[in-house]
């Protein structure tokens, strides 16, 4: 798409966007952004044998902030009519009542610094990391139909204790438009689809469900046969197990974490406290820690948007910023933490591609992407060997942290006892808990067998965000595990 | 009612509606149901007693639920010019075109609905002060609720404070001609603070307060609440796990209700992903338990006349002396279990006073009081995390609070888990208070429990 499709899109000229954000800044104001958004969403159900239900939604507007300093002002409009725009400025820039720290600029990927005026594709200096073959809006609902329903027969077939199955697809493709006072101008189509089933089984009177779920920045060419056997062999696998399982005893106890879903230790033990915006208020419990070592030699976590097709995966930020790959730990070492453009400034850094927003109805924040952390050289069966007595998991449903005490959680909807060195009984429905900082300085293992999560996960910190996260397998000498 | 008046929704946009409306009848549509929604909300934010940011955000929103050729199919769209909608419709009508059939899928009857929201008003949660607000106002709302001026060089490392009000309208119509009208004010404000102890470990802690009317806001005591549990929870204390009685306070106690109440949703019911399948009329909780559905009590928070399909709201036991007296059935849900429809959710629970037996219920039954009565176990005023399994209802979840002995708090406890299954937890009720707070919408009180596994 070219820089004249987004402009036509939201019916604006490049001299119109400059008027505005000079408008912007024009009562004190340090820096002024526009966010225009065009998103279609679709979606479709199968419920009780047939694609009965379905939709498609649209949402269109501008988000307009006004930074005095890392103060804000925002506003958003509906309409993208000239005299709703110049409200909205209006209303944003209220926050402006003298100068303040100017923000950072992008620096183009390997350029010169000079600001990004005149439209930055991705055509244009960086990968496209979410082309589409099929653009989800040229397509007609009736074409997935067969997918979903084939999907099912799928299930029950594999599995007859399968009484009901939900599936829906669900698909988005936003248009985005950026320009700033900088006179940087960004454009960005985003695509974002997720298949998800929940499956709810009955045997010998007793129920038990199951969810899984996919979900990319792609096309429609997404729904190919090989998702299709790999989402109807999870939805049923571990069902046996499941309907065995029991609580453990709870106390503390050595945690193996099975690699992939497991990387929702690293989003809420440390992702959260490693937004700099938690960091730049002085309320996060690593405040203080950069260029402290804060676990174990040999380990290294990023934040990645660079990840083609990932959930995560971003061109450009919420405010224009290059998608980019950022090491928060290396080698054991706190080196970054995740910069928008207001903490950026603030700590008098590059952002790191990390401002981002659930849509032009928000103001972008510090969000992570797709949070992971690199292999290391152990075997998953030699760290589930070394465990006297403690639990193996490996499938979640939700987690949480509280960013000053660091103290978080999440919840276990699948795993084993590990009793001396080996897998026993298989549990379900505990919730973990810890602290961030103890929990990474206790990691005493990394397994060589990273795996980044395909799952729908969504972050939540006053806005939604589509993220991903992935780990190996890791050992952890002591969490404490609900139980009885 | 027009711009500028009670309600936020112009004559412009109600008219597109109904036009919207008789479109979509007269390009194939059998049944159509529309609901036009428009909100503004004001916002001031402060950080560390500084203003820190501002907002202004107004929303507006029409759905239209589409019945055609025996199928159904919902869409949306925040776009009203007069020009987009015949396109919006068309294909809105083509893609329900593409699904299956659903017999299932009506409108509800029209003696069912609500016939009584025709202003919008009659819930009595429009302030009519509301237009009078002002910037200045609610920037000296925002500054003056700060407290961390007032604190400084004590331990607290930050404050977070945000004033907001705004106003909701919604029109709900369908070709049956329903015509629901909602229009509620809200004025909110919260905070977080965090403070450090002597050895640098941080903590946090929240207060707010709402109200529909700006004069029933009480913002000035939110900073002090916050900052008072914030430091109650300084020096934590590991103790060790096992089976403790179990209190928590009436701003934490819904988080326990919330799950029994989405396992009486016709959906999870008819999907068998509920934990309360076969429980109608059926005695499954202690005779002393009552909870009630008060969704008509003008001027409450959550009051409402009206559910989403339009159907009226009625006052209603949930669950009467242990007894589960309803399960909430939309018609679609009705058809699909041949059951009689009620209504789709349960809109403003309360939790009635109650005591096991041997459990003496005081004029003042208050979170102190149930702890005196209870005499020792742990007191939770907060949860971390966790979750349940709507098809077993066993659940997990992460709790900090404080280990208490003879109704006296001992020391704060952080780090542990509640585990167990919620029908099991609620038949250990021991007691339920009277001091729930009138500014939430889900009105669950102090509630006590016996024989609760801690993991620590």
């Amino acid at each position: 798409m070219t820089k004249d499709y987004y402009l036509g899109l939201f019916n604006v000229t490049e001299d119109q966007l400059q008027k505005l954000s000079a408008e912007g800044i024009a009562g004190g104001g340090s820096y002024c952004d526009l966010f225009f958004e065009s998103t279609s969403y679709s979606d479709l159900l199968l419920r009780d044998g047939s694609v009965a239900a379905g939709g498609f939604h649209i949402d269109h507007g501008v988000g307009i902030r006004v930074l005095q300093g890392d103060k804000t002002g925002y506003a958003y409009s509906e309409s993208t009519d000239a005299r709703a725009m110049s409200q909205a400025v209006r209303a944003a820039s209220k926050i402006a009542a003298g100068g303040g720290v100017p923000v950072a600029a992008v620096k183009r990927p390997g350029g010169s610094g000079e600001p990004l005026k005149g439209g930055f594709p991705c055509s244009g200096g960086c990968p496209d990391r979410y082309p589409m073959d099929n653009d989800w809006r040229l397509s007609q609902a009736s074409m997935f139909v067969p997918y979903l329903e084939e999907l099912e027969r799928k299930i029950a077939a594999k599995d007859s204790r399968a009484e009901k199955i939900i599936i829906s697809l669900n698909d988005q493709v936003s248009d985005i438009l950026m320009y700033n006072s900088l006179g940087e101008l960004t454009h960005d189509t985003r695509p974002l689809a997720s298949l998800a089933v929940s499956v709810v089984f009955s045997w010998q009177g007793k129920i038990e469900n199951k969810t899984v779920s996919r979900s990319f920045r792609t096309g429609s060419e997404m729904l190919g046969p090989g998702l299709l056997e790999e989402i109807a062999s999870e939805a049923v696998a571990g069902i046996d197990e499941r309907f065995q399982a029991r609580r453990p005893k709870g106390g503390q106890m050595p945690v193996v974490m099975g690699a992939g879903a497991s990387g929702i230790l690293l989003h809420e033990a440390m992702g959260h406290a490693f937004e700099a915006d938690f960091n730049r208020k002085g309320q996060s419990i690593f405040s203080d820690r950069m260029g402290k070592r804060i676990c174990m030699e040999g380990i290294s976590i990023v934040d990645d948007g660079t990840i083609a097709g990932n959930r995560g995966a971003v061109n450009f930020d919420d405010e224009g910023i290059p998608g980019q790959k950022t090491f928060m730990v290396e080698d054991g070492v706190l080196t970054s933490y995740l910069h928008d453009r207001i903490s950026a400034g603030f700590y008098g850094v590059a952002p790191t591609g990390n401002g981002r927003r659930e849509s032009f109805r928000y103001a972008p924040l510090p969000r992570m992407r797709a949070t992971y952390m690199l292999g290391g050289d152990a075997r998953k069966e030699d760290l589930i060997a070394s465990v006297d007595k403690g639990i193996f998991v490996d499938e979640f449903s939700n987690g949480q942290v509280q960013i000053g005490e660091g103290d978080f959680t999440f919840y276990v909807k699948s795993g084993f006892l590990i009793e001396k060195g080996c897998l026993t009984a298989p549990v379900k429905d505990i919730n973990i808990i810890g602290n961030g900082p103890q929990a990474l300085a206790d990691i005493i293992g990394v397994g060589n067998d990273l795996v980044v999560d395909e799952g729908a996960w969504t972050c939540g910190k006053g806005q939604s965000c589509p993220v991903s996260c992935g780990i190996p397998t890791v050992l952890i000498k002591n969490l404490t595990v609900g139980g009885e | 009612m027009t711009e500028g008046t009670e309600g936020l929704l112009s004559e412009k946009e109600i008219r597109i509606a109904s036009e919207c409306m008789e479109r979509a009848l007269g390009m194939g549509a059998d049944k159509v149901r529309i609901s036009l929604g428009k909100s503004l909300m004001e916002l001031f934010g402060t950080l560390n007693g500084e203003l820190d940011k501002v907002s202004h955000c107004l929303d507006r929103s029409m759905s239209v639920g589409l019945f055609v050729d025996g199928r159904y199919g919902s869409f949306s769209t925040n776009r009203l010019e007069e020009e987009g909608i015949e396109p919006f419709l068309s294909k809105a009508i083509s893609t329900v075109r593409m699904l299956a059939e659903d017999p299932c899928r009506d409108l509800p009857d029209p003696s069912r609905t609500a016939k009584d929201a025709v202003t919008g008003l009659e819930t009595g949660l429009y302030d009519a002060e509301y237009p009078a607000m002002t910037a200045e106002k609610r920037l000296a709302v925002a500054m003056d609720a700060a407290v961390f001026k007032r604190h400084a060089g004590e331990d607290l490392v930050s404050e977070e404070g945000e004033y907001s009000d705004s106003v909701y309208d919604t029109l709900l119509i369908d070709s049956q001609g329903l015509r629901c009208r909602h229009i509620e004010t809200s004025f909110d404000y919260g905070v977080e603070v965090h403070v450090q102890d002597r050895e640098g470990k941080k903590y946090s802690g929240y207060w707010w307060d709402s109200s529909p009317k700006y004069q029933g806001l009480d913002a000035m005591g939110c900073g002090e609440v916050a900052l008072r549990r914030a430091r109650a929870q300084r020096y934590p204390e590991r103790i060790s796990s096992g089976r403790y009685t179990m209190v928590v306070d009436n701003e934490n106690a819904a988080r326990l209700a919330a799950p029994i109440a989405r396992a009486l949703g016709g959906m999870a019911i008819q999907q068998k992903n509920s934990f309360m399948l076969d429980t109608l009329g059926r005695k499954v909780f202690p005779e002393w338990l009552t909870l009630m559905d008060e969704p008509r009590e003008a001027g409450a928070p959550g009051a409402r006349l009206f559910d989403s399909e339009g159907v009226a709201a009625l006052e209603r036991p949930v669950i009467e002396n242990g007894v589960v007296k309803v399960y909430f059935i939309n018609t679609y849900m009705s058809r699909k279990l041949g059951m009689e429809p009620t209504i789709e959710d349960v809109m403003r629970p309360v939790l009635k006073p109650c005591a096991a037996p041997g459990i003496k219920m005081s004029e003042t039954f208050d979170c102190q009081a149930i702890m005196n009565a209870v005499g020792d176990g742990i007191l939770v005023t907060g949860f971390n995390g966790g979750n349940s399994n709507p098809a077993t209802g066993d659940f997990s979840f992460g709790i900090e609070g404080f280990l208490f002995r003879d109704g006296k708090t001992v020391h704060p406890v952080r780090e542990m888990l509640i585990t167990g299954n919620l029908l099991t937890l609620w038949n250990n009720l021991l007691a339920a208070g009277n001091d729930y707070r009138p500014c939430k919408s889900k009105l669950i009180p102090t509630l006590a429990f016996s024989q609760v596994d801690f993991s620590a």
